[in-house]
């Protein structure tokens, strides 16, 4: 039971994560200080929240491609709703909220109701949301934004970052729910064997859809934050953020057949990520250095973490 | 119950969207000022410095310092020459150690992590080329309240977030050489088409403003056609110009190019569409790009300024800064080897005329 404990892919995870953030505080003074890593957790924010409902969806042995352009279509529609139409800024981010939901709806029904398989399904929404987003855009960049809604993005409660308070009570009811609920279970069988998951009576369209919608609704959220973060809205924000979203999911140790994977371990891949991408800039390593890097970190944990699998399987 | 929402609701985001669709030409709308339609220079109105402050910066007088240059992004050969300039000026000045890093992709995103990481590093300055003028300033006035010194050059933020920005030809100046190039060769009432980078990229979206109300002014029959973007990428360039030239067809009788990527790219399009001669091409590149089509006639002229030189006095202005001997208030600056640059606009920093580069003088130039 405890060598089954040690042998896990997040142990040899948070040992990695030890190892790499110990060699990377010796080459510079400048990693391990509070304010960089609270700055890292800031910065870390939006991919986590997207993460988590990453998480959910690769554990059933589906994927979500479209959370970039989600990301930006609703950044646009926050702009539109408040700017162009003119409703209070409070309303506007619950509508765009809304839409954003609603897309990631979109794709579960997709998913479910025409049985496409999710990587054509969000691959698809992925062109549809963002040409979406830069036609409703048609340019103009909303800027100009009321000081309060700056907090959310670049301000501080008590002393940490505001997007990492949302993002730690999200990650709490994400490990929960995945970890404790019947309905968490139930997404772990649908990952391992989704007819006999509905044979044994677990409602796999209803689970499949909830968590589709949650992946848009998450990445609507992060949306907000980051418009927030950058004080203007722009039709090509989050492209590229779902292959970044991916690598911490697996790398966390996810697999991609679905049926295994913990949150917990996400929030490593996260971790790990985010600090190789701070710790090799300030050792002196160049933006394609660092990409190269966690590639090299990705196939070597999936390698290690198989070679364990393999010599435990019975 | 459930289809019938989404059916809803996507109707009306649709709707919503199409309702506040406008017509775009590329440029901005912040106010233009179009130059005399001859060769009359421009007045150019002194304006109070308002540029941003760094809080509390150390004495850097005659000191080493540390710079890190942030272009939109690396790996073009526009970016390449004005790191070669910053090099070079930080060799000559001596005390200076500059390094570029950037993105890979023009993304604003990426290129606001990449400045936030430095400050983090403890730079004493930064240079930067804005993707974004608004999404950049958060960062910047950041860096600018640790002490550290700002300076932009090429792509603009928003004045206060930076000390001073090296505006390297007038955006006037540059939509009146480009409009007046393209009336003289395509005629006075051309149907003509646009290649941008991006919706956003300030100074892109500057000289087009600039443009059209030039051209409204002093060649209104000017037709423009449309305003496509390629987001400093190769092959989407290429795409997007040929594009526009199998949608118009014989109506489009020019193409501007308004990043140094998109005009080689449009040329490479007219050439292999057949339509050299039929097509002008005119906009801003580098020489070297753009020598094959110059050789074979299909390009007549080619605008642009000196890279080299901008990066070159990008960093003379920030030495001059962080030593103090540049200050809000002054009217000029001493950069090096350019000799002494005028303060316009409150706090840019002119580098001169836009250059023409033609069939008889572009072989003089190598980058």
């Amino acid at each position: 039971m405890t060598k089954n404990l040690l042998v896990r892919h997040e142990t040899i995870l948070a040992a990695l994560l030890a190892l790499a953030l110990v060699v990377l505080t010796t080459q510079s003074s400048h990693f391990f200080t509070v304010e960089n890593l609270l700055n890292q957790c800031r910065l870390m924010a939006e991919m986590g929240i997207v993460g988590l409902g990453m998480t959910f969806i690769i554990v059933t042995g589906g994927i979500d491609l479209s959370v970039g352009s989600i990301l930006g279509l609703v950044a646009i529609l926050l702009g539109v709703f408040w700017k162009n139409v003119g409703l209070p800024l409070p309303v506007a981010i619950v509508l765009a909220i809304a839409s954003g939901s609603l897309a990631g709806l979109f794709n579960g029904f997709i998913i479910t109701r025409f049985n496409v398989p999710p990587l054509i399904a969000t691959l698809a929404t992925l062109a549809l949301y963002r040409g979406l987003a830069e036609g409703i855009s048609e340019s103009h960049s909303v800027r100009g934004y009321p000081d309060w809604f700056y907090v959310l993005g670049q301000g501080d409660v008590w002393g940490i970052p505001t997007q990492l308070w949302v993002f730690l009570a999200l990650a709490i009811v994400a490990i929960f729910i995945l970890g404790v609920t019947p309905f968490g279970r139930g997404i772990y069988a649908i990952g391992s064997n989704a007819v006999a998951a509905r044979f044994s009576g677990i409602s796999v369209k209803r689970s499949l859809l909830s968590i589709y919608a949650a992946s848009g609704f998450l990445a609507s959220i992060a949306g907000v934050i980051f418009v927030s973060r950058v004080s203007t809205t722009r039709s090509d924000m989050g492209t590229g953020l779902e292959l970044d979203v991916i690598t911490a999911v697996v790398l966390g140790g996810t697999s991609i057949f679905g049926g295994r994977g913990t949150i917990v371990g996400t929030l490593l891949g996260l971790i790990l990520m985010q600090a190789l991408k701070s710790g090799l800039l300030l050792a002196g390593v160049k933006g394609d250095g660092t990409i190269m890097a966690i590639g090299l970190m990705l196939i070597g944990s999936v390698i290690v973490s198989n070679l364990f699998r393999m010599n435990t399987d019975g | 119950m459930l289809k019938k929402a989404l059916l809803a609701s996507a109707t009306l985001l649709l709707a919503v969207g199409v309702a506040h669709s406008a017509t775009w030409t590329g440029g901005d709308d912040q106010p233009t000022n179009p130059l005399a339609c001859d060769a009359t220079p421009p007045t150019v109105a002194a304006k109070p410095y308002d540029g941003g402050v760094p809080t509390n910066p150390p004495d850097r007088k005659g000191k080493p310092i540390k710079v890190v240059d942030v272009p939109k992004l690396i790996g073009i050969g526009y970016f390449d020459a004005t790191s070669k300039g910053i090099a070079e000026a930080a060799k000559e000045l001596g005390n200076v150690d500059a390094k570029t890093d950037g993105p890979t992709k023009a993304n604003i995103d990426e290129q606001v992590t990449f400045i936030d990481n430095y400050i983090t590093s403890g730079v004493d300055g930064i240079l930067f080329a804005a993707n974004d003028p608004v999404a950049i300033s958060p960062v910047l006035k950041k860096a600018l309240s640790k002490g550290i010194n700002v300076v932009g050059y090429d792509a603009n933020s928003q004045p206060d977030a930076r000390q001073w920005f090296i505006n390297q030809s007038p955006f006037n100046g540059i939509a009146k050489s480009l409009i007046d190039n393209m009336a003289k060769e395509a005629g006075e009432d051309a149907g003509v088409a646009i290649v941008t980078s991006t919706f956003t990229t300030p100074n892109q979206a500057r000289w087009i403003a600039e443009m059209s109300t030039y051209a409204a002014k002093c060649h209104p029959k000017l037709q423009f056609l449309e305003t496509v973007e390629a987001q400093e990428d190769n092959n989407l360039s290429f795409s997007q110009a040929t594009t526009l030239i199998n949608k118009y067809g014989d109506k489009v009788k020019g193409i501007f190019g308004m990043t140094s990527v998109a005009t080689p790219a449009s040329a490479e399009a007219v050439t292999q569409a057949g339509k050299c001669g039929k097509i002008a091409v005119i906009g801003l590149a580098t020489p070297n790009a753009m020598k094959p089509y110059v050789a074979k006639d299909c390009v007549k002229s080619v605008v642009l300024w000196n890279p080299i030189d901008l990066g070159y006095a990008a960093m003379e202005v920030l030495r001059a800064t962080a030593d103090g001997t540049l200050k809000p208030g002054s009217t000029s600056v001493k950069a090096g080897r350019l000799g002494e640059l005028a303060v316009i606009n409150g706090s840019e920093i002119l580098l001169g005329a836009p250059f023409v580069f033609t069939k008889d003088n572009i072989d003089k130039f190598n980058f």
